[in-house]
């Protein structure tokens, strides 16, 4: 049992990786940036419960905070690069992050071992939850509290006017801006959210994983975030979530005993998905239809 | 002070590599106004399969095993365009975007598992030819790598800039409606553009390899980014960019890796991405574009 | 009363000078005609005075406020309003988002409070948008996908989207373009409701009937200049205007 509460908690956390991507990816940024938010929120949620003692609410809030200025600080000169120069230099800041992790010391000593960020070596006894009692299952309901919340404000978000704006941003900028609506105010505050959502996620990352390092926050992951909402479908938050669930479910419970082919189906796996479906599971038109079929023709804004 | 004009040029020597790489990102981008994500990775698989040429045949010289890791690339890069391109419409680029990552993804794992990991040797030609000028020197293996490098630019050059194919390349890149409208099928431009790009990141992954010595699937991910890095600073779409930008690169982590080491030395190339996109956007070299 | 005034503005791109020392002036609640051959520089008029480009030279009166720096999104705030030759709708947004998202006028902000105009749903904009569906003669298909409607359909949705904001002065781009006769005559109508409503149009056309019926003045230009203007008879009568354009027929 408990090896599927460590899935759960996986795909929630990657949950929150992918919606961190979609809520950018809504505006028509792609940012692969977003694995380098998850890896700074991982290091300070981490650092504040181990070297400082904090408690994880707080040391969430502090990590989610410093996203969403990381992000928000990103989010300007991203403003100035288009499209696949975009793509470009957020992967170029992801590894720089990753890069920055990898030279990061930060020890102190608490009694007879030292803790801490130790460059190439990570950070290793992020202990909060076994010291704090923490059964698997809790930590799991724990990291999906915060899941279903981020889903939720989404899915709001989706129905309000400014879901209506970021995607109308994302459609067509020239448009958009002859209709009154202020691109930077708009891309900038998606980057900001974003980071707070991928921070959030990797703080709580750090806590289930216990040890971080920055082979975890590389390439790979920047695609996993970029991933899920795309092979999921842009049209709604469920998309996401499907492609999640599809990948790490399947990748992982369904070819458990493959091992180490798991990364090479994966990407495989992508390549399939985008020349079968190359608007994703979930697109503005199967979504409808699943309206259709579960709500029976009601009205309200897709 | 000499330290650092040796260390800049072995660097410019081996940053001719990098300007292959950026000039089969760039070139794609310019014909298809798509990144391959995959290239980098292509590179690399091109050269172990030329590795494996080495292995079966035992004893093949260097050379043979380069024109085997070119060709491979030539072919990679058309399995590429197969997987990536051809099925999928162009309108949809989030999906091309995705395809080629899981490309590079998937050469990468291919390489990790028939490898088991280990790292390759590879054949490397003249590496115990040093040229020596006083205190200064030109290491062998570095100058082949370079001239092999320039002459395969040169070649390119040639092609774009003599031959019909070059000319149909160009045309598609500043109008590919206007292009088809006078009767040259772009797909053909593109699959084309795909298999000389594979071809030419052959030979730089053969060229890595030589320099270096060793093939490790480690290589992808760096020189991915390296390439995308080069692209983007000799301006996206530009040939003479890239292989500016790639010598420069070069050049520029060799020099920042005598000061401040090996492990640093990733970060301020990223720092010199960053200059450049908050000051010159556009690149050495914006090539000719089209108005809004 | 001068609402919009161009005052010598130019507009460069490399060599070519698409807008060459320009004065022009739109007056409150009148309908303008803005014509010329391909090339003489329409568009790129209509995009230095939405702020798509700045001008190379030249300042750019709104309501006789300095509105030459102003970026685009201000200018809407500002009461400048256009729709686009190629449609530019949201296409993959509803008939509704398309026009909740373009409801960007001072007045707008002004009315409701940070939260409930970014976060809140629906119910606030009702009123407001069934009047803009009424318009457009949409009502009743709000919830369809921009992309999906007819080429008609989508002309109307850009004009109500572009009468959103309750602008000041609309810039209507070739409205005309790839219409019949009919959809022209109930554009000509559609015209004319808008000024009932106080909003000063500025039209940039080819098709000379419509020109002709519906503006009060016009003024035309030529390789970036304005070499006439005046009353549609007047226009239609002058030599210059011949010469360049009107060849005779049409």
């Amino acid at each position: 049992m408990d090896f599927y509460f460590g899935l759960a908690q996986l795909i929630g956390v990657h949950t929150l990786l992918g919606l961190s991507a979609y809520v950018v990816l809504l505006t028509g940024q792609v940012s692969l940036a977003q694995a380098g938010f998850f890896a700074i929120g991982a290091y300070v949620a981490a650092m504040l419960t181990v070297l400082a003692g904090w408690h994880l609410v707080p040391a969430l809030g502090a990590a989610a905070l410093t996203g969403a200025a990381t992000a928000c600080a990103v989010g300007f000169p991203a403003l100035r690069v288009k499209g696949l120069m975009l793509v470009i230099a957020t992967l170029a800041f992801g590894e720089g992050v990753r890069l920055f992790f990898f030279n990061f010391d930060y020890q102190i000593a608490k009694g007879d071992i030292k803790v801490g960020p130790l460059g190439g070596e990570g950070f290793r006894q992020i202990r909060f939850f076994p010291e704090n009692g923490w059964t698997t299952l809790e930590v799991m309901l724990f990291i999906w509290t915060f899941v279903l919340l981020v889903m939720a404000l989404l899915w709001w978000l989706d129905r309000s006017r400014y879901g209506a704006v970021l995607r109308a941003v994302g459609e067509d900028e020239l448009a958009a801006q002859s209709a009154g609506i202020n691109l930077t105010a708009v891309k900038v505050s998606a980057m900001t959210l974003g980071g707070v959502i991928a921070a959030l996620g990797g703080g709580l990352y750090a806590h289930y994983a216990t040890h971080i390092e920055h082979l975890n926050f590389g390439i790979l992951l920047a695609t996993f975030a970029i991933a899920y909402p795309i092979v999921g479908g842009l049209a709604s938050v469920f998309g996401t979530l499907a492609a999640v669930l599809f990948v790490q479910g399947f990748l992982v419970e369904g070819l458990r005993d493959l091992g180490d082919w798991r990364n090479l189906l994966f990407g495989a796996l992508i390549v399939l998905a985008m020349n079968l479906r190359p608007r994703g599971f979930l697109d503005a038109d199967n979504l409808r239809a699943i309206k259709r079929l579960f709500l029976g023709g009601g009205r309200g804004a897709s | 002070m000499l330290d650092l004009l040796q260390s800049a040029s072995d660097g410019v020597l081996y940053g001719a590599t990098y300007a292959l790489i950026g000039i089969g990102f760039t070139m794609v981008f310019g014909v298809m106004h798509k990144v391959n994500m995959a290239y980098g990775a292509a590179s690399v698989g091109g050269a172990y399969l030329g590795l494996m040429m080495l292995k079966l045949g035992a004893g093949l010289p260097a050379p043979l095993v380069f024109l085997g890791a070119f060709l491979a690339g030539g072919l990679l890069g058309w399995m590429v365009y197969l997987a990536c391109f051809h099925f999928i419409p162009l309108s949809s680029p989030l999906a091309t975007l995705m395809s080629t990552v899981g490309m590079l993804l998937l050469i990468d794992e291919v390489i990790v598992h028939t490898t088991d990991g280990m790292p390759q040797n590879y054949p490397a030609l003249f590496d115990d030819v040093m040229l020596r000028f006083g205190e200064f020197t030109l290491r062998g293996d570095l100058l082949l790598v370079f001239l092999v490098s320039v002459a395969c630019m040169a070649a390119l050059l040639a092609l774009l800039y003599r031959t019909r194919l070059g000319l149909a390349t160009r045309a598609v890149s500043q109008q590919a409606i206007a292009a088809q409208l006078c009767g040259i099928r772009v797909a053909q431009v593109n699959v084309t553009t795909f298999v000389i790009t594979g071809l030419l990141g052959g030979i730089a992954g053969a060229m890595i390899g030589a320099a270096v010595g060793t093939l490790s699937p480690l290589l992808t991910t760096p020189l991915t980014v390296k390439g995308l890095i080069v692209t983007v600073i000799g301006g996206l779409g530009s040939v003479p960019g890239a292989i500016v930008a790639g010598l420069l690169v070069g050049g520029f982590e060799n020099v920042i890796q005598l000061y401040r080491g090996v492990t640093e030395r990733d970060l301020y190339v990223m720092l010199l991405l960053f200059a450049f996109l908050v000051f010159r956007p556009g690149g050495l070299f914006a090539p000719a574009g089209e108005r809004d | 009363m001068a609402l919009l005034e161009l005052h010598g503005v130019s507009r460069h791109f490399g060599g070519v000078r698409a807008v060459d020392g320009l004065d022009l002036e739109v007056r409150e609640g009148e309908i303008l005609g803005l014509i010329g051959p391909n090339g003489s520089g329409k568009s790129t008029t209509v995009n230095v005075i939405t702020g798509l480009y700045p001008p190379s030279a030249g300042r750019i009166a709104f309501g006789g406020r300095d509105i030459t720096a102003a970026p685009t999104h201000q200018r809407l705030s500002e009461g400048i309003a256009r729709t686009f030759q190629n449609i530019r709708l949201f296409g993959g947004l509803t008939v509704w988002q398309n026009l909740w998202v373009a409801q960007n006028s001072a007045a707008d902000r002004a009315a409701s409070g940070f939260l409930s105009r970014w976060m809140g749903g629906q119910s606030g904009a009702r009123e407001d948008i069934g009047k803009l569906l009424a318009f457009a003669s949409l009502a009743g298909r709000e919830d369809e996908l921009a992309s999906n409607l007819a080429f008609g359909e989508q002309r109307r949705l850009e004009f109500a989207r572009a009468l959103a904001a309750k602008p000041k002065l609309v810039l209507l781009d070739e409205p005309a373009a790839g219409m019949n006769a009919e959809e022209i005559a109930d554009l000509d109508e559609r015209i004319r409701a808008v000024r009932e409503r106080g909003v000063t149009v500025l039209l940039i056309e080819h098709h000379m009937e419509l020109v002709m019926a519906v503006t009060d003045r016009v003024a035309v230009l030529n390789f970036g200049q304005k070499i006439a203007e005046g009353t549609p008879a007047e226009i239609q009568a002058h030599p210059a205007v011949r010469k360049a354009y009107l060849g005779g027929d049409d």
